[in-house]
């Protein structure tokens, strides 16, 4: 039998220091919060409502949920307005790995009518306010397939 | 969770008495090639059994544990699943049973949490608490990536791939309701970076001044790079026991009086407002023009609902009326400037919308009414994630029981960690301190635990 070929990188020897390659991708199924981001797609803003009429939260989810968190029957989808207002904001100047917004891209918090949720996005225009009302856009020629295809511009 | 049911705010209680009796850690690094993850958390073990004036010897002691948690945060980091049990192997403590405890960044709080639980319901009596983080196996920015996988990766993650961005948002709406100069938060970063100078153990010490910290390049507005926590190698030990075990050990032992936990929304995003869950110290009265009079918009991005919660439980539990007329030393998980201030308002320091006063008043300085991070906190001297929520509770044991000087004033320790003295160096030492409290703290406020010691 022969020695195995591939060989670990040595990065330094005092220590033994070796480089581990990682190459391989995750399978990811967004399940029932699919239907969100094939939304995105159709410019639609989907979010949640509970079914259950005793249940006390009236008001929309988004992010959405299958589940009402309150009392745990199913929800029903519902189409959000896709006007808000900006509720926080910041630029971030040293991002993470894997980050793939312009730099200089402010991520935004928005508040929208009957929604008791505040939904973190991106500005794609202008410079964020608080409270400046703002307006969805969707990505539908090329989707990224990620929450990064909705974002806001000045209303 | 928007309302509470009877059962929900139960408060805690220990069937027994849980005691802590001695602590250990490395110093902590950005990168510690020298060592693995498994001599590191021998050399913390090692200092806990050995240096802390126990009354039996290694061999003893190894005869009296009978259970042991282990406190890691990311699998990620480090690249090994059931690090826990390689580790619990080196240590020499098999067949004996083990847990490893996650949550976040309060993951050595939680373990802490775990540990009580198993002393405290008889289940054992002698339980070695073993944290670290080994954060130096990939580059910062993926590191930063891997931490940022610890927000929602559906909703959030995507947005920055960075927490001091997630925090960032949460400090601009803090900001925007409280106006607070940035010169008070950068009075935060001064004061801990310049106990980190103090201490041999620190990974990032320094005497600043307010001006360098403003002038400081940004991380994400409007947090600099000296307001933000350090990414660490270390580990730290913790040991704990019953009443019978404590004094069989030490003459110092120290009552852990309360530790508990709450929690909240991993998206920022889902935090609906509901009315302020009060503590002791606080009335209606508190509150009643908090916000123009509109008490149920609470908690916002401003405010941390899961340490008011762990506060609650943790205040009335161990009888605790008034935070700063109770506690001598108090450790906060300084993870950012804005988040400390925060946190003083979520733990009752003063009330919602008043945090600023804190460090303003001078109270959360070494000869302040509560001195706060006197460790040097996450600011200057480590957030080797899995250790921290240990190491803050180390650093109040070791003050209660008179040790400061002992592992941060001797020559030696300093020279261990190929470090020299500083000429300047000076005692962090409290006048018998009698009560002290911890928050550790996990997400943007997902997991947080307070634990409050106590000088029996």
């Amino acid at each position: 039998m022969d020695w195995p070929t591939s060989c670990l990188e040595v990065i330094q020897e005092e220590p033994l220091t070796v480089k581990n390659p990682k190459t391989w991708h995750h399978t990811h199924s967004y399940g029932g919060w699919g239907k969100f981001f094939q939304g995105l797609r159709e410019s639609k803003l989907l979010a949640t409502r509970c079914t259950n009429p005793a249940c006390g939260e009236k008001r929309l989810f988004l992010p959405p949920r299958c589940d009402c968190v309150d009392c745990w029957h199913p929800t029903e989808w519902v189409e959000a307005p896709q006007v808000g207002t900006i509720y926080t904001h910041s630029t971030v100047t040293y991002p993470g790995e894997l980050f793939k917004l312009p730099p200089g891209t402010p991520l935004i918090s928005i508040e929208i009518e009957g929604v008791c949720t505040k939904l973190m996005s991106w500005l794609k225009e202008g410079k964020p306010e608080f409270g400046m009302k703002v307006k969805a856009v969707f990505n539908t020629k090329n989707p990224t397939n990620t929450i990064l295809d909705l974002a806001w511009v000045p209303a | 969770m928007i309302k509470f049911g009877p059962g929900n705010l139960r408060i805690p209680r220990f069937e027994r008495p849980v005691y802590l009796v001695a602590g250990g850690m490395t110093d902590f690094r950005k990168k510690y090639f020298e060592k693995n993850t498994s001599q590191l958390c021998t050399e913390a073990l090692r200092m806990a059994v050995e240096e802390n004036d126990l009354k039996v010897d290694a061999e003893e002691f190894r005869r009296m544990v009978n259970w042991c948690v282990y406190s890691q945060f990311a699998d990620h980091f480090g690249d090994q699943l059931l690090a826990a049990s390689k580790i619990h192997d080196y240590l020499g403590f098999d067949p004996l049973g083990n847990i490893e405890v996650k949550t976040g960044g309060a993951t050595g709080g939680s373990s802490v949490l775990a540990a009580a639980q198993a002393v405290a319901s008889g289940y054992a009596s002698c339980v070695p608490i073993v944290g670290w983080e080994r954060m130096d196996d990939v580059s910062t920015k993926v590191g930063n990536s891997y931490i940022a996988s610890a927000a929602c990766k559906d909703f959030e993650s995507e947005l920055g791939w960075m927490y001091a961005a997630y925090y960032a948002l949460m400090a601009q709406r803090y900001q925007y309701e409280n106006q607070v100069p940035h010169e008070t938060l950068a009075k935060i970063a001064c004061k801990n970076h310049e106990y980190a100078y103090y201490s041999p153990f620190s990974q990032n010490p320094g005497k600043y001044t307010v001006q360098d910290v403003l002038k400081n390049e940004i991380v994400s507005d409007p947090l600099t790079f000296l307001e933000c926590c350090v990414m660490s190698v270390g580990s730290a030990v913790l040991i704990m026991c019953d009443e019978e075990t404590a004094y069989k050990l030490s003459d110092t032992p120290i009552k852990l009086a309360a530790i508990c936990g709450g929690t909240h929304t991993l998206r920022t995003a889902d935090r609906r407002d509901m009315p302020i869950l009060l503590l002791p110290n606080e009335t209606e009265a508190t509150y009643a023009s908090f916000k123009g009079g509109r008490r149920r918009e609470w908690p916002g991005f401003s405010s941390f609902l899961a340490a008011r919660m762990a506060a609650y439980l943790a205040y009335n539990m161990a009888g605790i009326k008034d935070p700063v007329e109770d506690f001598d030393i108090l450790e906060t998980h300084d993870a950012f400037t804005i988040s400390d201030i925060q946190t003083y308002e979520d733990i009752g320091l003063r009330p919602y919308g008043r945090g600023r006063e804190f460090i303003e008043s001078g109270e959360c300085y070494f000869d302040g009414k509560l001195p706060t991070n006197l460790s040097g906190g996450l600011i200057g001297t480590m957030h080797a994630v899995g250790a921290t929520g240990i190491f803050q509770i180390i650093e109040i044991l070791w003050q209660m029981q008179g040790k400061y000087d002992k592992f941060h004033g001797n020559p030696e320790m300093w020279t261990r960690y190929g470090k020299k003295k500083p000429a300047d160096w000076k005692s962090l030492q409290l006048k018998n301190p009698k009560r002290g409290c911890a928050i550790s703290h996990a997400g943007t406020g997902s997991h947080v635990t307070c634990a409050i010691l106590e000088k029996p």
